[in-house]
């Protein structure tokens, strides 16, 4: 009997100090490996960018080299492409923008919706990022307001957009909020938007928050940084 | 964890492993405090990476791929 008791009481004790553990690994471990990665991906493409090799001559796509410009890169999966820049988030804060949205990307940074269009190109350049966990990217979300700037840049260009709408709670069904012309944003004409999508409530998933954005305004990496970058 | 002396001679799974330890108590508590350093390892770089998925934090997107 005493020994039940013991075995019992010792079993309770350890999965207690292992449910603490977990918490701590969520809430804190996460967020400590992810600000490393997210590190290391800015820091593979500032590489990237620094060797010129932002075009990597498309031998991707064997049609294009034929006439006119040649075509960007297509984005490669899980990799990063461009670096995303928030002030109302942070004067600091900044994150790379990665293909796709799989779980093992947006560990890594903030996730482009794969099927969704280039950025600064025409259509809906959308991207989702975590609200808590893994660095806690888009955790103050709410606080986006419409006219604040979003800045991303690919290397040889900046692109500014503008919030349009400040956060509209849907669901996550709701996949029309990442249309080229989202029907609830307000926008009626093709253009060049962009979409950020998070989860809500904070620690949940029952639903989704969103923010849209215009394109602003657009100048090459050599004119410095754009004007909302500026302190 | 009570991994500690006055559970020597006890019964219990702690005190059953503090008892098949060798060495002294000095020898005991050190090993002991690596196996714990390696059950926490084992967690942090196995066990947890696979259970957080199954939480919902990571859902984000809007189509659920």
């Amino acid at each position: 009997m005493r020994l039940v008791v013991r075995t019992v009481s010792e079993l309770c004790i350890t999965v207690g100090t292992v449910i603490v553990l977990f918490v701590v690994y969520v809430l804190f471990w996460t967020g400590v490996k992810a600000d490393h990665v997210m590190d290391d991906q800015i820091d593979q493409l500032e590489e990237q960018w620094a060797r010129g090799s932002v075009r990597p001559t498309a031998s991707g796509a064997p049609g294009a080299s034929a006439s006119g410009p040649p075509e960007p890169a297509p984005y490669r999966s899980g990799k990063p492409f461009a670096i995303m820049y928030i002030p109302r988030l942070g004067f600091t804060w900044n994150k790379p923008v990665l293909e796709g949205t799989s779980t093992g990307t947006l560990k890594k940074g903030l996730g482009h919706y794969a099927r969704t269009a280039r950025l600064g190109q025409k259509g809906n350049f959308s991207v989702a990022g975590h609200r808590r966990t893994y660095g806690d990217p888009f955790k103050d979300f709410p606080r986006l307001r419409r006219g604040d700037a979003v800045v991303l840049t690919d290397g040889t260009t900046w692109f500014t957009y503008r919030i349009d709408k400040g956060p509209y709670r849907t669901v996550p069904t709701d996949i029309e909020v990442i249309d080229p012309v989202p029907r609830k944003s307000g926008y009626t004409r093709e253009g060049r938007y962009l979409t950020l999508t998070t989860c809500e409530p904070e620690w949940g998933h029952s639903h989704r928050l969103i923010v849209w954005a215009h394109l602003d305004a657009t100048q090459p990496v050599e004119a410095g940084k754009p004007a909302a970058l500026r302190r | 964890m009570s991994l500690v002396p006055w559970r020597y001679g006890r019964d219990g799974m702690y005190g059953w492993i503090w008892r098949h330890l060798p060495g002294n108590a000095w020898v005991k508590a050190l090993i002991s405090l690596a196996l714990v350093v390696a059950v926490v390892y084992i967690l942090f770089q196995y066990v947890f990476p696979w259970a957080e998925p199954l939480l919902p934090f990571g859902d984000v997107t809007v189509d659920n791929q």
